[in-house]
């Protein structure tokens, strides 16, 4: 492995032109990442024909760089603006934002910074030593039944987050759930819900739903406390979080390492889940629950280690079975077949220079998040000082570039901005945007797997619990579920018994 | 009625109402697919059947505890305990104007472009967050606006909505040949 990654590395920086690339990749996913209203995808939609020109080698190693520094880099808009850069980074407002809110900002992306590239950096050499025996260890052991099972864990904990109730947290699930049955099924390619527009066949595009959800309702939210006059500025702050203060939450990184690796190595799952379930773990194991979502650092290293944990981990899918893990592990696949290439098993004996040149990047990425990260840090929490009425107006125009670039559509730009009053609707009532975002990512992903484990076991559900990983998820959702429902209802009855 | 106000149940009637849109809508794609038994309408009905049920269940713990958050909840957004008062006729105004701008502007992406709407947009939005220096929102238009064009335009070469009517669609044109121009200087 030493000898691969040696020679890797002499490849990633043998040559001016891809030494070129990767930096520009690691400033590029950085910066595109914490622009409030664009995002990596944002410029990897914008790369991708570009890409044509590269090598392969080039190819894929600029959108992997772009995918671990992207990945961090949505912390910085969820901490100081609410505006996670990319759905990965939707739990690590939950605490960042009420950090910044309370003046500590600095301590909040200080964290995200160490740990982003401590989560980074343990998965590319998880990845490196491993991805051999862990692609075949997942094609053993995991399959459609399993991936259905962790679909609905993942949902069950998003469901016991970020709404004002269990019941609220499940509506926003189902929510996003039901729009992404919008498009053609997954098994026999029928067109549901189009409503006569024929560029719904294809479905909500996640780009702009996130935008409208994230960014423009935001903005939305921000509007109503300037016009009712309850708008504050936040507090930029820049003290950094001390080597005590990380020390302490070591089990959290360890844990958030482990639970975000675990979610990255299964197909189709990638970064978001992992950062739900590494904020959901965290959560789970805490013993003062309740600071959580109240500005509690804890929150913001579970969820930024376990979203960087899975960007390794999201390459053995990809690289050993050719399953893309998200948007961007998607567009790699486009890179390689560019080149006559397929990603798969074939892919490590024909091309074995070309995989270790995207791992040495890899791990040089998440490395550079580190010291390019905690240098510009001071410069980005400066943001906080420009005038939120100055900002605004760039937030929305470079969401509205960010919708319309991925598919060249105006009705993407209208959907965003759909969704951003929707968004802020039902945030005012209580609801969970994060929840509403997952299921529309997993929603399809969820639906497919269900009908293929279906197919599988000749539509007998009771042999999903005799597969142990696919038993244990569920009984995990449930458990969850049921733990949420059950609070719901006993303070009803001690309150009606008294 | 317990605690329940009539915000609660609108807010149900609303979802009530999405879940028998999408029921109705599920039988124009109500197919047999030979190779899955639950067809195209199974999932979805499915979901819309549990959306139906968690509409209940939060009606019922309403009418129990009205619009309290329920014990051990984390992560709620901070804005929902932030409502405006919409009693005041300005202050609703001021929302649906700074709703509706950017829709409006995405409609008229197709036909204006965004090279043309962009800076009325800008300078828009400006306003409506309750900026009123007119020099500070000429200054802010002038600096998004370039920003946009030198990312972009200049260095990304991006491809984006012209508009398709005159002069619009003209000012675009301007607009791309001065990028070619400055392309061709490097």
């Amino acid at each position: 492995m030493i000898e691969n990654f040696l020679a890797g590395s002499s490849a990633l920086f043998g040559d001016p032109t891809t030494i070129a690339i990767f930096v520009f990749g690691v400033v590029g996913g950085m910066l595109f990442g914490a622009i409030p209203g664009v995002s990596m995808l944002t410029l990897a939609a914008i790369l991708l024909p570009f890409t044509a020109e590269l090598t392969a080698a080039q190819g894929v190693m600029l959108f992997a760089v772009i995918y671990c520094t992207g990945t961090y880099g949505g912390a910085i808009t969820a901490i100081l603006f609410n505006i996670p850069g990319a759905p990965e980074n939707a739990p690590t407002a939950f605490d960042g934002y009420p950090m910044t809110l309370q003046g500590k900002s600095g301590k909040a992306v200080g964290a995200a910074v160490l740990c982003s590239a401590i989560g980074g950096v343990a998965s590319a050499l998880i990845m490196m030593a491993a991805t051999e025996p862990l692609a075949k260890w997942a094609i053993r052991n995991i399959g459609p039944p399993e991936i259905f099972a962790l679909v609905f864990f993942g949902l069950a904990v998003a469901s016991s987050v970020g709404a004002r109730t269990i019941w609220k947290g499940w509506m926003s699930v189902l929510l996003g759930l039901i729009i992404a049955t919008i498009g053609q099924d997954p098994v026999g390619g029928i067109n549901r819900y189009n409503f006569g527009f024929t560029d719904l066949a294809a479905g909500i595009a996640f780009v702009p739903a996130i935008l409208g959800f994230f960014a423009v309702s935001e903005i939305f939210v921000q509007a109503e406390k300037k016009a009712g006059g309850t708008y504050t500025a936040p507090k930029v702050s820049m003290s950094f979080p001390t080597i005590v203060e990380l020390w302490l939450h070591k089990v959290a990184v360890l844990r958030s390492i482990l639970v975000g690796f675990f979610c990255g190595i299964l197909p189709g799952i990638g970064a978001t889940l992992a950062a739900f379930m590494g904020y959901g773990e965290a959560v789970r194991w805490s013993r003062n629950k309740e600071e959580f979502g109240k500005g509690k650092l804890e929150g913001v290293i579970s969820s930024e280690t376990a979203n960087n944990a899975a960007t390794g981990a999201a390459m053995i899918p990809l690289l050993a079975l050719g399953l893309p893990g998200g948007a961007l592990t998607a567009m790699m696949v486009a890179v390689f077949q560019m080149h006559d290439l397929e990603p798969g098993p074939l892919v490590f004996y024909n091309s074995p220079e070309l995989i270790w040149v995207v791992f040495a990047a890899m791990f040089y990425a998440n490395l550079s998040i580190l010291f390019i990260g905690l240098i510009e840090t001071k410069t980005i929490l400066n943001l906080l000082k420009i005038p939120f009425q100055f900002l605004a107006p760039l937030i929305l125009l470079l969401a509205t570039i960010g919708a319309y670039i991925s598919r060249g559509l105006v009705l993407d730009v209208m959907v965003m901005f759909i969704a951003g009053i929707l968004g802020f609707i039902l945030r005012r009532t209580g609801f969970s945007i994060p929840g509403i975002v997952l299921g529309l990512i997993l929603g399809k992903i969820g639906e497919q797997n269900f009908a293929q484990g279906m197919q599988m076991v000749h539509y007998d559900i009771a042999t999903y619990f005799s597969r142990p990983i696919c038993a244990l998820l569920i009984v995990a959702g449930a458990l969850t579920l049921a733990a949420g429902i059950y609070r719901a209802f006993v303070p009803a009855k001690q309150k009606s018994a008294s | 009625m317990g605690r329940l106000n009539n915000s609660h149940l609108i807010e149900a009637a609303v979802w009530l109402a999405i879940v028998a849109i999408f029921f109705g809508f599920s039988f124009e794609f109500n197919q047999r697919i030979e190779i899955y038994e639950f067809g195209a309408t199974g999932w979805p009905r499915v979901v819309l059947l549990l959306l139906l049920l968690a509409t209940a269940g939060n009606l019922y713990f309403q009418y129990h505890h009205g619009s309290d958050v329920q014990e051990g909840r984390v992560g709620i957004s901070e804005s929902s305990d932030n409502d405006a008062d919409y009693s005041n006729r300005s202050t609703l105004y001021k929302m649906l104007a700074v709703l509706f701008t950017p829709f409006i502007f995405a409609w008229l992406l197709k036909p204006v472009g965004i090279y043309f709407g962009a800076p009325f947009f800008i300078a828009l939005i400006i306003w409506l967050f309750g900026e009123r220096r007119i020099k500070a929102i000429l200054i802010t238009t002038l600096v998004i606006y370039f920003i946009f064009l030198a990312l972009f335009v200049v260095i990304l070469n991006a491809p984006l909505p012209q508009g398709n009517m005159s002069p619009f669609y003209d000012y675009s044109g301007w607009i791309l040949k001065m990028n070619t121009n400055i392309q061709e200087l490097w």
